[in-house]
């Protein structure tokens, strides 16, 4: 009986991951009242400070429709378009506030509309695009402490006791349990992996360590032991959705490396970590030296060399690029990932999206890119 | 025979010529680069030169390469060339045409820009550079230097003017070991004094727009902002604009407007429309609008801060409007409808220019709201001539006009 108990709780945990990653956040209100939530769009935004004083960061990921705002034209990415429609349709009310790390040209136009046109509170962080330049590391503290300044005024805590430390284990469990989600991935169906790692990005910290920490030994029971499928590597910036995962799932191929920025890189943890005693500085270590998006610059080929090595040590047949449209850091990217990853005799695929959904099209290249691959086994 | 409704500056023949002269020592680098000791960068254009000149570094701009591309109407080509070896049509057209222009040069104008000792890109103007250069740097194996100036959501902080005087101070040495010649403080405060004569004289020449009828119109102030652009920080860049400001101020002196019968005045917004220059602003002129301000070429304008040489670069390259929100392009903006005492206002929509354009609906409702005057919103790109539709935009322009003319 307690054996039936344990099991229930288990696939009750991973129910509700899957729950919240299908509502990707939008019935916060109702399913977390209580909670004060704080928006944010990209993964260089610090999860850590938002836990600190109070708040449950939530990254907008808005409905999959292809809105057209007038405020934004349309050769802008559908991410920015649907997330300024969401707001325009006041969805994002209730959010405590709305944080911008400047990434691209879109977003950081999108940072100065919203902060113009809408009375939410907008709080901007603005990382060192060149994280490796002589004084980016100073650089980064002031517009950390800055921001953890400015976030403490929501919750009306004094910056100098807030609590950055759990804040920092609370984050770092976390990450040690994505990391043991990532490493079951090639055992796992490919959209189950991607949902439950978005899971976490949309509901509160604490309830998805607890869930993911029970559900991880029932997953890793569940995991298939052997898996004959292609293994794939994807690369790309956010997908809202699992449509692309369960495509690939559904014509045979297995992801068993992601690189996107819903899915693993919003966890990876630096290739070496540093065990260091001020908070701010292990919080601007990890994210200076966490595998770079394509809008950072540690050393020039340092992204390539990274997904090179990640596609070595996770064996991948193929790898797929996601470019959204209009998405230029990925599109740039694209061009020496994919010759790097040929060059090595790895079968990539460069595929643009319109939003994070995949359609008819999408399914003929992927499915005549996955046989070829099947061929070649 | 058709009226002739434009009025061509003289000093355009000198302008011809040191551009002429500027690209045929480029183009020769190669001769006289190594025996002078002098190394070719190609830069982008909103990096602080002054810096590279007293090194005696060449700089070659592969964004003004890509405006001669899109005049000379090849840039389409040339884009196609980089599609074709991977890049998205997406992607910025300066840059796919540059990038065309060295995977096919037999296309490109002048067989392509010469081939670069080192690359320089700062960040202030647009997350591409970062991009586009790191493509370049892919190709030709040379040196990248970055100058990472922050975004600022509003006022510059101290710790964004350290950060970015910091990298210039670091650049020092290692462009002493790239150009292996010492870092000379005297050659820096000539190259700034230069710049700073050049941007006085810039000013002026667009401050005497301010006239009615206005002596220039948008395309003049395209057409001679190359000198600013590509020899920023020299003496011929001072020499040339000191002998446009006379042709204006005679101009302004004897009431000659750039177009004939001068009844509208228009601020244009963002970069021009290269391959339909003229014919684009002929919809304009052709019905008396002139364009009397603009907000591009006025990135140029902007004053050189005081200080010791690093802080003063690390602050004005990194307070430049491109780098700035939304807020602060949309007072510039109300500051020159108003300066200039215009009747309306033109934003181009340029595909290709994201930071530049994304912005401009919050703008053009600010600067309606503020003003009371008429904004145009048109689509096209700056050199790509595949996304601009002539029609429809002529349609657009009239009806604009004649809200415009109403009021």
């Amino acid at each position: 009986m307690a054996e039936i108990m344990k099991n229930l709780t288990e696939y009750h945990d991973l129910t509700l991951l899957l729950e919240e990653a299908a509502y990707n956040g939008n019935k916060r209100q109702i399913r977390w009242p209580g909670y004060q939530f704080f928006g944010y769009f990209c993964s260089y935004w610090p999860e850590e400070l938002l836990l600190a004083v109070g708040l449950e960061p939530l990254r907008i990921l808005p409905p999959g429709t292809n809105s057209t705002p007038a405020l934004l034209p349309t050769y802008c990415c559908s991410l920015a378009r649907n997330s300024l429609h969401s707001a325009i349709k006041k969805d994002l009310d209730d959010l405590k506030g709305v944080g911008f790390a400047h990434t691209c040209d879109t977003m950081q136009c999108l940072e100065s509309i919203w902060s113009t046109e809408y009375q939410q509170k907008v709080l901007s962080l603005v990382p060192p695009v060149h994280l490796k330049a002589p004084g980016a590391k100073d650089y980064y503290k002031e517009e950390m402490k800055s921001l953890l300044h400015h976030l403490s005024e929501i919750t009306g805590k004094n910056p100098a006791s807030v609590e950055l430390d759990q804040a920092l284990e609370l984050t770092n469990h976390i990450r040690k349990l994505t990391k043991e989600l990532d490493q079951l991935r090639a055992y796992l169906p490919s959209q189950l992996t991607a949902d439950l790692l978005r899971a976490g990005q949309v509901m509160p910290r604490e309830k998805y360590a607890r869930v993911l920490g029970n559900a991880l030994p029932i997953l890793e029971e569940l995991g298939e032991k052997q898996s004959t499928k292609p293994l794939i590597l994807v690369s790309g910036a956010v997908l809202e959705t699992n449509s692309l995962f369960e495509m690939i799932e559904n014509l045979g191929g297995r992801v068993a490396a992601d690189d996107t920025c819903t899915g693993y890189r919003h966890y990876a943890e630096p290739a070496e970590p540093q065990l260091l005693k001020d908070p701010l500085e292990f919080i601007i270590h990890r994210y200076m030296e966490m595998p770079p998006c394509p809008c950072r610059h540690l050393q020039l080929n340092e992204r390539i060399d990274y997904l090179e090595g990640l596609a070595d040590k996770r064996k991948v047949a193929g790898a797929v690029l996601v470019i959204r449209k209009f998405c230029e850091p990925h599109a740039w990217d694209s061009v020496p990932i994919a010759k790097r990853l040929k060059d090595k005799g790895i079968k990539t695929l460069v595929l643009e999206l319109e939003g994070s959904a995949v359609g008819g099209q999408e399914r003929t290249r992927l499915q005549a890119f996955l046989e070829s691959l099947m061929g070649n086994s | 025979m058709t009226e002739k409704r434009y009025r061509k500056l003289n000093s355009t023949k000198q302008l011809e010529k040191i551009m002429a002269k500027y690209y045929a020592l480029s183009r020769y680098h190669r001769f006289w680069g190594k025996p002078t000791n002098r190394h070719l960068a190609w830069v982008t254009s909103g990096a602080p030169v002054e810096l590279l000149r007293s090194f005696g570094i060449h700089p070659v701009y592969p964004e003004n390469y890509g405006a001669i591309c899109g005049s000379r109407k090849v840039s389409t080509q040339l884009c196609q060339v980089a599609e074709n070896a991977g890049y998205s049509q997406d992607l910025c057209s300066y840059a796919r045409s540059h990038i065309g222009s060295i995977l096919r040069p037999d296309l490109a104008p002048m067989k392509g820009l010469p081939k670069p000792d080192l690359l320089i890109t700062c960040s202030n103007i647009c997350g591409t550079v970062l991009k586009w250069y790191e493509a370049l740097a892919r190709i030709f194996d040379v040196p990248l230097l970055i100058i990472d100036t922050p975004y600022l959501t509003s006022d510059m902080t101290n710790h964004a003017q350290d950060y970015v005087h910091k990298q210039l101070q670091d650049m020092v040495p290692t462009l002493e070991k790239i150009t292996g010649r010492a870092y000379n403080q005297n050659k820096m405060k000539e190259a700034i004094s230069s710049s700073k004569e050049t941007i006085s004289l810039w000013t002026d020449i667009r401050g005497l727009c301010k006239n009615t009828p206005s002596p220039l119109n948008a395309p003049d102030l395209f057409i001679h902002m190359a000198p600013i652009v590509v020899l920023r920080g020299t003496k011929q860049a001072v020499n040339y604009y000191k002998l446009l400001k006379a042709e204006v101020q005679q101009r302004v002196e004897q009431r000659q407007s750039a177009i004939n019968g001068e009844k509208t005045r228009l601020v244009w917004d963002n970069i021009a429309i290269w391959y339909n220059l003229y014919p684009f602003f002929k919809m304009f002129s052709e019905r008396n609008a002139c364009f009397v301000a603009d907000t591009y070429s006025g990135g140029w304008a902007m004053e050189l801060e005081q200080g010791e040489p690093l802080e003063s670069l690390a602050r004005t390259y990194t307070e430049i409007f491109l780098n700035r929100s939304a807020e602060f392009r949309a007072q510039n903006m109300i500051d020159l409808m108003e300066e200039y005492n215009a009747d309306g206002f033109v934003m181009h929509s340029n595909r290709s220019c994201k930071p530049y354009s994304l912005v401009q609906g919050i703008i053009r409702r600010k600067v309606m709201a503020k003003t009371g005057v008429p904004g145009l919103l048109i689509e096209a790109d700056m050199a790509d001539q595949r996304v601009f539709a002539e029609e429809p935009t002529r349609n657009r322009i009239q009806a604009f006009l004649e809200t415009v003319e109403a009021i």
